[in-house]
């Protein structure tokens, strides 16, 4: 898994086909800072300590060679899928957040990928972090805040 | 499947797009007729595979049945007289996103999704059914007029984000560039007014190329103490701003 470098590379280890404009041929880097894909973003678990929780019922899973499919998009239902070798990555989920935005947290030991048909591929480097969603201000009444689909 | 697809795209989407070109809304409107013809589908569906045997009488009425819904509009039959609307001669549709049984929804981008003969029609937004200058027309100036929400959205989405707050001359508030995502700024402009709760707009640009080698620019609503671009993009994802600012890639 280290020795994926292009996108190409992880769309043809992974199985998940990216659209075909985007360039397969750019490498994905690996990173461990915050970092967003589409309505999706990716923060180390230590700026949402004590945010981000377990619960009773919270489980954690190891993360299949065939992915999880983390939020499906409202345009053409293009899902987000997180990918990595076996025993490379942990999925813990569902998770207490009074934002009501985190998916869950993902305990990455080897290397992760975020891949996205429309958006291409990212790297997660090892460390814990939370993938949590998007939101925009509701229009309604209160203004409550509403969930982005992109 | 048969049943609640069709279903779905015909009488949750045609038949209501067609209830509101009615003179005057109707609480409830019975008929029969074409798009129905989830009924006949499935009924027609479990005769072809032979999963049920039908009787002469059944097979009859099935019969009658699908050759109404693939001749006529709406008909209602009464003891010696049958009425029978007209059909739409125009009825455009795009696939319903997240639709796993492959249902449908109306649109046109330019035009009406669904017309009849005699100039009646309806115009639909990618399954929202909007007033006619919304897909034809749309200015800031009659945006900014618009009280329902979600038609504002729909067009917004037609003229583009950036070309609206252009033409609307919103006020900039804030403007730095994108951490993650080099070369593209992000731009905090406050709401025009009219618009409910007071708010301001944040302007961003997508990580990635869309088919036609363009970025796309979108547009989100965001709390009116939002002091900068940063803090507000950081809400949107429920951080920080100084946490957002650290943000190293965007796809």
């Amino acid at each position: 898994m280290n020795a994926l470098h292009t996108l190409s590379d992880i769309t043809a280890w992974s199985g998940i086909d990216v659209l075909e404009h985007l360039d397969r041929e750019v490498s994905v880097p690996v990173v461990d800072g915050p970092q967003a894909q589409g309505d999706l973003i990716v923060v180390p678990h230590s700026m949402l300590t004590g945010v981000v929780t377990r619960q009773p019922w919270t489980r954690t899973v190891p993360v299949p060679a065939s992915g999880i499919e983390l939020l499906r998009s409202a345009a053409g239902g293009n899902p987000h899928s997180l990918v990595a070798d076996e025993d490379a990555c942990t999925w813990t989920a569902p998770v207490a957040d009074p934002r009501g935005l985190a998916l869950g947290i993902v305990e990455v030991t080897g290397v992760a990928y975020l891949v996205h048909p429309e958006h291409g591929a990212t790297g997660i480097a090892p460390g814990r972090y939370v993938i949590g969603r998007q939101r925009e201000r509701g229009t309604g009444l209160y203004g409550a805040a509403r969930l982005v689909a992109d | 499947m048969i049943w609640n697809s069709l279903r779905t795209t015909l009488f949750d989407g045609v038949a209501t797009a067609i209830r509101r070109t009615l003179p005057q809304p109707l609480s409830t409107v019975s008929w029969y007729g074409q798009q129905e013809a989830h009924r006949v589908g499935y009924y027609d569906a479990i005769r072809q595979c032979g999963l049920v045997g039908f009787g002469a009488l059944d097979s009859e009425l099935l019969d009658a049945q699908a050759a109404l819904a693939g001749a006529t509009g709406w008909w209602w039959a009464f003891e010696r007289v049958c009425v029978m609307a007209e059909r739409p001669c125009e009825l455009h549709t795009e696939p319903s996103p997240g639709g796993s049984e492959d249902e449908r929804r109306l649109h046109h981008p330019n035009r009406a999704a669904i017309e009849y003969p005699d100039g009646t029609r309806s115009f639909v937004h990618h399954g929202t059914i909007v007033p006619e200058w919304v897909v034809l027309d749309p200015t800031a100036e009659r945006i900014g007029r618009e009280r329902n929400v979600e038609i504002r959205r729909c067009a917004i989405e037609r003229i583009g984000w950036d070309a609206y707050i252009e033409e609307a001359a919103l006020t900039l508030v804030d403007r730095t560039g994108d951490p993650g995502n080099p070369g593209c700024l992000l731009e905090l402009y406050d709401s025009p007014g009219g618009w409910g709760a007071p708010g301001r707009i944040l302007l961003a640009v997508n990580g990635s190329l869309e088919r036609d080698g363009t970025r796309r620019r979108y547009g989100l609503p965001v709390p009116a103490w939002a002091p900068s671009a940063l803090d507000a993009a950081g809400w949107t994802y429920g951080i920080s701003g100084s946490d957002y600012a650290r943000l190293v890639r965007r796809t």
